[in-house]
């Protein structure tokens, strides 16, 4: 059945060897986009809408300033049509006429010093007269429980198994509750920053922070009026991201190129905490409802979901966010009846944007949260009403998916559960009694993520990889890789490098996996969806194998050795020239994927986790302190222990952020109201729990040598793990993010009369 | 503008900088010396991604008005790391560990390990997370860089 036959023992791959950036990263030398010269460069500074929504009158220069000195760009200076190609043509890279969100740019100005650009920008009137603004998802709510006809819908989904309103109907119990989270910024420690240089044939080149090198080509070739080729983007290193740097750089990147282009020099924008804070994408805020049927025997007769994303102003890519978030939302267990109905709402905010998980976190919230509250209805315990409902192979998913391979349930939850010795602890729960001096909580969230493309997505793109054989140096032959996928602190070079060599055969010195540059790379496709060890690092690794091949079939004989391979490979250049193979993805044979009805094969793979949390509470402050972590995940084969690991542990600290600690609202005047770091909290080395963490592999054997996703994972149970525990310790059940002791206090003086 | 002129030792080597007012250590040190390794995370004190040592403190630079550092102050940036057998030990542990990932915070983060475990030879649990607790890290989850700075412990030369 797999597409490939893999025969041969893998060298590097398992092997959790040190990434290949290590050394420059610890020495300082790395280069990051603020790290590099700009001859001649200038600053640039974007001039932003004062208030949440209005029309834009004008724009009047204040006529007492040198206006020589700088370059100023407005929509009139766009030369081809007003947007960014996202998901829609809807959001204008500058706004003309109208502006959705405080702090959309109407202006940009370049400068040879940045205060003389933020000079500039205090002599430019705004001229704009002031609309009505909804600001937060719980008006977004409220109008959706009202069916308020007011309400803004970017777009909706809805998914359809059996008929769960007449299962609900029947069902022995019935079983309903509501769970919002509010906005994550993603806080990558370095800011957003790009350059753009006009190059000499009319075109532009962008460098910089970012993860998605392609995306910036074709999301910006209409505005600029330029054909794909004369966008050249190239990746510098990237001080981390988690989706924050998908969407985003696209506008930066459209601010920096109007600009050099009309200043005919190179403009670079480097944003600082206050604004990354402030004008970038976060995480979706998530309402979603859970009405669900239980069977007299402890079975789940139905589950009906709404699910409403606050998306923000412009649609961008919040539609398959959404559909992420409603393909996860009732994903996990067995019922035959499944009702989901998707929503992404305008408000007018930033536009939301991806964020590590993508709008599984959000629905999984939601989801493990309700399990325990089905457990309890059922009179049974949350791990016995888990293990008695999991999906497991052979089971269908919500969409009708039958789960035929690769299926690390109920393994994940079966190892967890017993390596935290959970039935033992969970009988020790302090359940909010009176007088204790600290109370002890234990909770279990069990999840699936989907691994890749939702759907026919990777059909659609069609992603490839390529393997060039050239000179490493000179008399040193050897394989290049050649992918658009880019290194953000997740490892990629390095794994991409081990599935090179593997493919290969041979020693990771002959390999070689630079920062893609368009000029030099096939499109891959985006760095996003935990796609890059599954998808591109398959396509890699099938094109490696295809280069040694070509090379044997060149000398008339097997390569099985690094001294033969620099032998043939030396003789195939100097005859040949460079030599290019590439490898395409293909999706498992038989995949059906209906985008209308949602039906069929949502993803290519699942991969599965299991997250367990310990709690204490202090009863006095309501103090929550979070005390470890016990988790096996299933993501396949595990390409590189120790990565995967980090990533693991560094997307749970984010998810523990989520959970318990970052919280940022809007204020009055529609502005983040925790723009800087000192009001924004993330967890220090002080807040980390203890982790006891492991891996079950179930490779994928479709995309060898069978990895699935990683990055988003760790991301997406530990609120609900973290929230069952926090009732198990307080009799509290918490249900919107992030639990703070004064959320506790709240709803401990509605419940319990304290 | 007048400037002020200081002249430090920076990594073992003297410097002579000439500073306008209001320059901070941060961008003297980046800009004026050229060492582009420590980083600029939120010029606000918060990030820890900044530090460098200050006469054997770790201090955030971006807080730090360059004028206000006196004549002769010794500071130790990342690159000066390796020209240290302890820095060589620490840079070697963070990378056997997989302590680094986007690396951005990690130019900072070293600078507080090797402040630590310049004084504390075998720093305990509790000592390594407040010698970091400045350092944010929004990668790694930290577990990795508490394991790197216990095997540089482990392996740190005796005086
Ligand atoms: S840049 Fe100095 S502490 Fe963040
Ligand atoms: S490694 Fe990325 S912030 Fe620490």
């Amino acid at each position: 059945m797999p597409a490939t036959v893999q025969t041969r023992d893998p060298r590097w791959v398992g092997q959790g060897i040190p990434r290949v950036d290590a050394e420059d990263k610890v020495r300082g030398r790395a280069q990051y986009v603020d790290d590099l010269l700009v001859p001649n460069g200038w600053h640039g500074h974007v001039v932003r809408a004062p208030v949440p929504h209005g029309l834009l009158r004008g724009l009047t220069p204040d006529p007492a300033f040198d206006w020589s000195r700088v370059v100023v760009v407005t929509a009139k200076d766009i030369p081809g049509p007003n947007c960014i190609v996202s998901h829609d043509r809807s959001m204008p890279v500058i706004a003309s006429d109208e502006f959705l969100y405080a702090g959309e740019p109407v202006a940009l100005i370049a400068a040879p010093t940045l205060r003389l650009a933020r000079e500039a920008a205090e002599h430019l009137r705004i001229d704009f007269e002031e609309r009505p603004a909804i600001l937060t998802l719980h008006e977004v709510a409220d109008q959706f429980k009202h069916n308020d006809p007011a309400l803004v819908k970017l777009c909706g989904q809805t998914i359809r198994k059996g008929d769960a309103e007449a299962a609900l109907a029947r069902a022995h119990k019935v079983v309903e509750a509501e769970y919002t989270a509010g906005h994550q910024e993603q806080l990558y420690i370095e800011p957003q920053g790009l350059v753009a240089e006009p190059t000499g044939d009319g075109g532009v080149f962008i460098y910089g922070s970012m993860q998605c090198p392609y995306f910036i080509v074709h999301e910006l070739c209409e505005a600029l009026a330029l054909p794909p080729e004369k966008i050249r983007v190239k990746q510098a290193a990237v001080g981390g991201a988690f989706g924050g740097k998908e969407e985003f750089p696209t506008w930066l990147a459209g601010y920096v190129a109007l600009l050099a282009l009309k200043a005919k020099r190179p403009v670079k924008i480097v944003y600082d905490r206050h604004q990354d804070i402030l004008y970038t994408t976060k995480r979706h805020p998530v309402w979603s409802r859970y009405r669900t049927g239980l069977n007299r025997d402890g079975t789940i007769a139905a589950i009906a979901v709404d699910f409403l994303l606050d998306g923000g102003a412009y649609l961008t890519l919040s539609d398959v966010v959404m559909y992420r978030g409603i393909l996860h939302a009732a994903m996990g267990y067995r019922c035959d009846h499944v009702f989901v109905n998707g929503l992404v709402a305008r408000t007018n905010t930033v536009p939301s944007g991806a964020f590590r998980g993508f709008g599984a976190p959000q629905a999984i919230w939601g989801l493990e949260s309700h399990v325990d509250a089905m457990a309890a209805a059922a009179g049974m315990t949350p791990h016995e009403f888990r293990l008695k409902n999991c999906l497991v192979q052979g089971d269908t998913t919500p969409t009708g998916q039958v789960l035929k391979w690769s299926v690390g349930s109920p393994a994940v939850l079966e190892k967890s559960l017993e390596r935290c010795r959970f039935d033992e602890q969970w009988k020790k729960c302090s359940r909010g009694k009176p007088g204790a001096k600290s109370w002890y909580g234990i909770g279990v969230s069990f999840f699936a993520h989907g691994a890749a493309f939702t759907g026919d997505g990777e059909a659609r793109i069609k992603a490839r990889a390529a393997m060039d054989l050239d000179w490493l140096a000179p008399g040193r032959p050897g394989g290049i890789v050649r992918v658009s996928s880019t290194e953000m602190g997740q490892g990629a070079l390095t794994v991409l490098s081990q599935l090179a060599a593997d493919g290969l055969g041979l020693d990771l010195s002959r390999v070689s996996c630079p920062f893609p540059d368009t000029a030099l790379v096939p499109n891959s496709g985006p760095t996003v969806a935990s796609r890059t060890t599954m998808v591109v690092g398959s396509c890699v690794y099938g094109a490696a194998g295809k280069l040694k091949k070509a090379l044997e079939q060149f000398a008339g004989k097997p390569i099985a050795s690094g001294k033969e391979f620099d032998e043939i490979a030396s003789a195939y250049l100097n005859k040949h020239g460079r030599l290019r193979v590439e490898h395409l993805f293909v999706l498992p044979p038989g995949t059906q994927w209906d985008q209308k009805t949602f039906r069929g094969d949502s993803y290519p793979g699942y991969s599965w986790g299991c997250n367990v949390a310990e709690v204490e509470v202090d009863p006095r402050t309501l103090g929550i302190r979070v005390k470890k972590i016990t988790a096996f995940y299933d993501i396949g084969k595990v390409v590189n222990p120790v990565l995967a690991k980090g990533q693991i542990e560094g997307g749970l600290v984010q998810a523990l952020g989520y959970s318990v600690m970052e919280k940022i609202g809007i204020d009055r005047k529609g502005r983040f109201d925790a723009s800087r770091m000192q009001t924004y909290i993330i967890p220090t080395m002080q807040d980390i729990p203890e982790m006891d963490l492991d891996f079950v592999e179930f490779p994928f054997d479709h995309a060898p040598p069978g990895a699935k996703g990683v990055g988003e994972l760790p991301m997406d149970g530990l609120a609900p793990a973290i929230a069952n525990a926090i009732e198990a310790a307080t009799g509290l059940r918490m249900r919107d993010l992030p639990i703070t002791p004064e959320k506790l206090y709240e709803h401990s003086q509605k419940n319990l009369g304290r | 503008m007048s400037t002020v002129k200081r002249t430090w030792v920076v990594n073992g080597e003297r410097w002579t900088v000439d500073l306008p007012p209001g320059r901070r250590l941060l961008d003297a040190l980046r800009n004026d010396l050229g060492l582009k390794g420590t980083k600029e995370g939120c010029g606000e004190g918060e990030c820890g991604a900044c530090t460098v040592l200050l006469n054997g403190e770790p201090v955030t630079s971006c807080l730090i008005a360059a004028g206000q550092v006196p004549d002769g102050a010794e500071i130790m940036t990342v690159e000066g790391l390796e020209k240290t057998e302890g820095g060589r030990i620490l840079q070697e542990a963070y990378i056997e560990r997989g302590a680094a990932q986007c690396g951005f915070c990690i130019p900072g983060m070293i600078m507080s390990s090797f402040a630590l475990l310049s004084k504390t030879r075998t720093p305990d649990d509790a000592e390594i997370r407040e010698a970091h607790a400045g350092n944010i890290c929004r990668c790694t989850g930290y577990e990795k860089i508490i394991e790197a700075v216990k095997l540089a412990a482990n392996r740190w030369p005796e005086k």
